[in-house]
């Protein structure tokens, strides 16, 4: 007997978004009973709940589907689609960090660095490029929303 | 149908002002402007130059006013068009196949079939207008929780049709969206979800979780690439090319009507609007075309059904606002706001009273969809130079943009965070093939459907036999029912006959 020309592989990033969506719902739902069992808190929320996870169940066969041999990724490739998702982590990362810090260090600083990071990873390697245009760039945004939006934004150089 | 005497009023209000027709191009240009920058939305827009009104008589105010509305309604499929950004939520039927035109080099054309599809959108919808605000306003009263709730799970059944791959992952999408549209407080007061987080009280804010799902998660894809457009000689900007995508809506005049009528009927119920209109009108017109099965790929029949329901849902939103006195949006209530400012009561009585000012504002928002194709033919040239600039100034760019505009709309970090993290959970969504679409409507429509459902349970007092004395929603569910049962049908049939001529070509 030969070898099987279909060989059943696991999507581990797949798996994990489907466990972040059963465990989000789950925790919503128990959330919810905890908060009251009154039938006005729930009736939208249980039944909805529960046939999301229902629809959880049937979508994990998908996270293990078989792959016919030839289609499996090498080593190789693998390691290109790493990278390429360890690129994107990095950006995300980035941005997180500029996130959470724009009222900290105020929303000029945190533009420039994130803008001038940003440019870096996406693949700008002339750092005179990098810097006039980060700092070009968030002066312009900077001044421009300020204009525009009746909030004040914390800042700690312009 | 027609007050022939209000018309023959109209005309002459018309001609001896004209100031009113002053304030038409700078309105479109705001609204085209505000409208194209992502987290500015036409509420914003309107609600920064909402004070300059009080020193315009009343006429001006709201045809400027209503300048911007029709402005910024097309200037949201711009960047819905080249970056996968919808400005509103009316705007994100027009990404499905707007965007993927774009990437393939056929932007000029999508911006030119989404800008000929609004013109043409809200003028059918003026006209429909002019014909059917008193019906319109009888039907819309009539309208109950029940009815509400049952158009909202239509909206949502219909992403399942519209989703890509697996219907159940298209399902999943929805229901998650649903859920998570539902944190904070209900109207019943019970608070579930937030986690302790204050500004979770009232739900997790719609717009930055939008622009996160959709927008940011697709930047964060695009790292791995150089520009928009891959292929250089498809990056050109070309006016010839946006004539074409012009001329080419006109050949699609049922899906235009289709989408108009749509958008009117939709529009005008208040709540609801613009943003399932799109989706019905996208399903309605993927459903019927024969080459359905490119819908998702670039096919700019998808940006005419989406651009033509989502502006004429404008005149439907009027129609509920002139005739009824009810807001059905943020924009609408501007207006309302506006026409306080000038001590008018919008409603029956007003409409009763002044019909001729009603059909004032109606043919100056034809002049409106007129001017817009002119005008808004010049932003899209300028606005199209987008596909030049490298991704890796553009990504950081856009990111910048979105964060301070998700920051705009709560004055708080809430925005930001919310744009964040629904990003990460949009870029995770995509890459395994979940129509994030469908999670973004399912937000939208989370507290609307548990706040219709929860009032109609209080009506009826959970007698299901209630849904018998509601004839309207009895209808609504036949339709809905029917047009799935059509759209499956329809997907069967297209796959037997591919299954039938692939081999013979092979």
């Amino acid at each position: 007997m030969g070898e099987p020309s279909q060989r059943r592989v696991v999507i581990w990033g797949h798996l994990l978004l489907l466990c972040v969506v059963a465990v989000v719902i789950l925790a919503y739902w128990l959330d919810a009973r905890g908060t009251s069992l009154k039938i006005n808190n729930l009736l939208l929320v249980q039944p909805a709940a529960i046939f999301g996870l229902i629809l959880v169940a049937l979508v994990l066969p998908q996270v293990f589907p078989k792959v016919p041999r030839e289609d499996v990724p090498d080593a190789a490739q693998r390691r290109k689609e790493l990278l390429e998702v360890g690129r994107v982590a990095l950006l995300a990362g980035a941005f997180g960090i500029f996130v959470f810090s724009l009222e900290t260090i105020g929303f000029d600083i945190a533009t420039f660095v994130f803008v001038a990071v940003g440019l870096y990873l996406c693949g700008e390697k002339k750092l005179w490029v990098v810097g006039t245009y980060s700092a070009v760039f968030s002066v312009l945004v900077v001044y421009g929303y300020q204009a525009l939006v009746p909030y004040p934004f914390p800042l700690t150089i312009l | 149908m027609l007050d022939f005497s209000a018309l023959d009023g109209a005309y002459s209000i018309l001609t001896s002002s004209w100031s009113a027709w002053l304030w038409l191009i700078p309105g479109l240009v705001i609204g085209l402007v505000f409208g194209a920058m992502p987290g500015i939305s036409i509420t914003m827009a309107m609600a920064i130059f909402l004070p300059i009104t009080l020193y315009m008589d009343f006429l001006p105010a709201i045809v400027f006013l209503t300048s911007i509305y029709t402005g910024a309604g097309f200037g949201g499929s711009v960047p819905a068009v080249l970056m996968n950004i919808p400005g509103t939520s009316s705007a994100v039927a027009t990404t499905f196949d707007g965007y993927p035109m774009a990437r393939s080099g056929r932007h000029n054309q999508a911006l030119g079939v989404a800008l000929a599809s609004s013109v043409m959108g809200t003028l059918s919808s003026y006209v429909l207008l002019l014909f059917l605000i008193v019906p319109v306003s009888i039907i819309v009263l009539k309208l109950g929780p029940l009815e509400m709730f049952v158009i909202a799970v239509w909206g949502l059944l219909l992403l399942g049709s519209l989703a890509g791959s697996s219907v159940w992952r298209g399902l999943l999408a929805g229901i998650f969206g649903v859920l998570l549209g539902t944190i904070g407080m209900n109207t019943a007061g019970f608070i579930r979800g937030t986690m302790g987080v204050p500004w979770l009280l009232d739900g997790i804010p719609a717009i930055p979780a939008m622009m996160g799902l959709l927008a940011a998660s697709q930047l964060l894809n695009l790292i791995n690439t150089t520009y928009l457009i891959e292929n250089e000689d498809d990056r050109k900007i070309s006016f010839a090319k946006i004539i074409d995508g012009v001329k080419l809506t006109f050949k699609s005049p049922i899906i235009i009507f289709r989408g108009a009528t749509i958008g009117v009927v939709i529009g005008a119920i208040p709540g609801v609007g613009s943003s399932i209109s799109n989706l019905i009108s996208y399903s309605e017109t993927k459903r019927n075309a024969p080459d359905g099965d490119s819908f998702g790929t670039g096919n700019p029949k998808g940006v005419i059904a989406a651009e033509s329901a989502n502006s004429s849902s404008e005149g439907g939103a009027m129609a509920t606002m002139l005739a009824l006195g009810i807001p059905g949006g943020g924009a609408t209530a501007i207006l309302l706001a506006a026409f306080a400012m000038h001590n008018i009561i919008g409603g029956p009585q007003f409409i009763a009273q002044n019909r001729d000012i009603v059909y004032a504002i109606i043919f100056s928002n034809f002049a409106q969809a007129i001017l817009l194709l002119i005008v808004g033919m010049g932003f899209v040239y300028l606005a199209a130079s987008i596909v030049r600039v490298p991704l890796r100034f553009l990504i950081p760019s856009v990111l910048v943009v979105s964060t301070f505009g998700s920051y705009a709309i709560l004055g708080s970090l809430a925005g930001p965070i919310t744009l964040f993290v629904f990003a990460i959970l949009g870029w995770a969504m995509v890459r395994y093939d979940y129509p994030v679409a469908a999670t973004v409507v399912g937000l939208l429509l989370g507290s609307l459907l548990e706040q219709n459902i929860i009032r109609t349970w209080q009506i009826s007092r959970g007698d299901l036999g209630y849904l018998l004395e509601r004839p309207g929603a009895i209808l609504i569910l036949v339709v809905m029912i029917a047009s799935i049962a059509f759209t499956a049908l329809s997907k069967r049939r297209r796959k037997i006959t591919s299954s039938v001529t692939d081999p013979a070509e092979s």
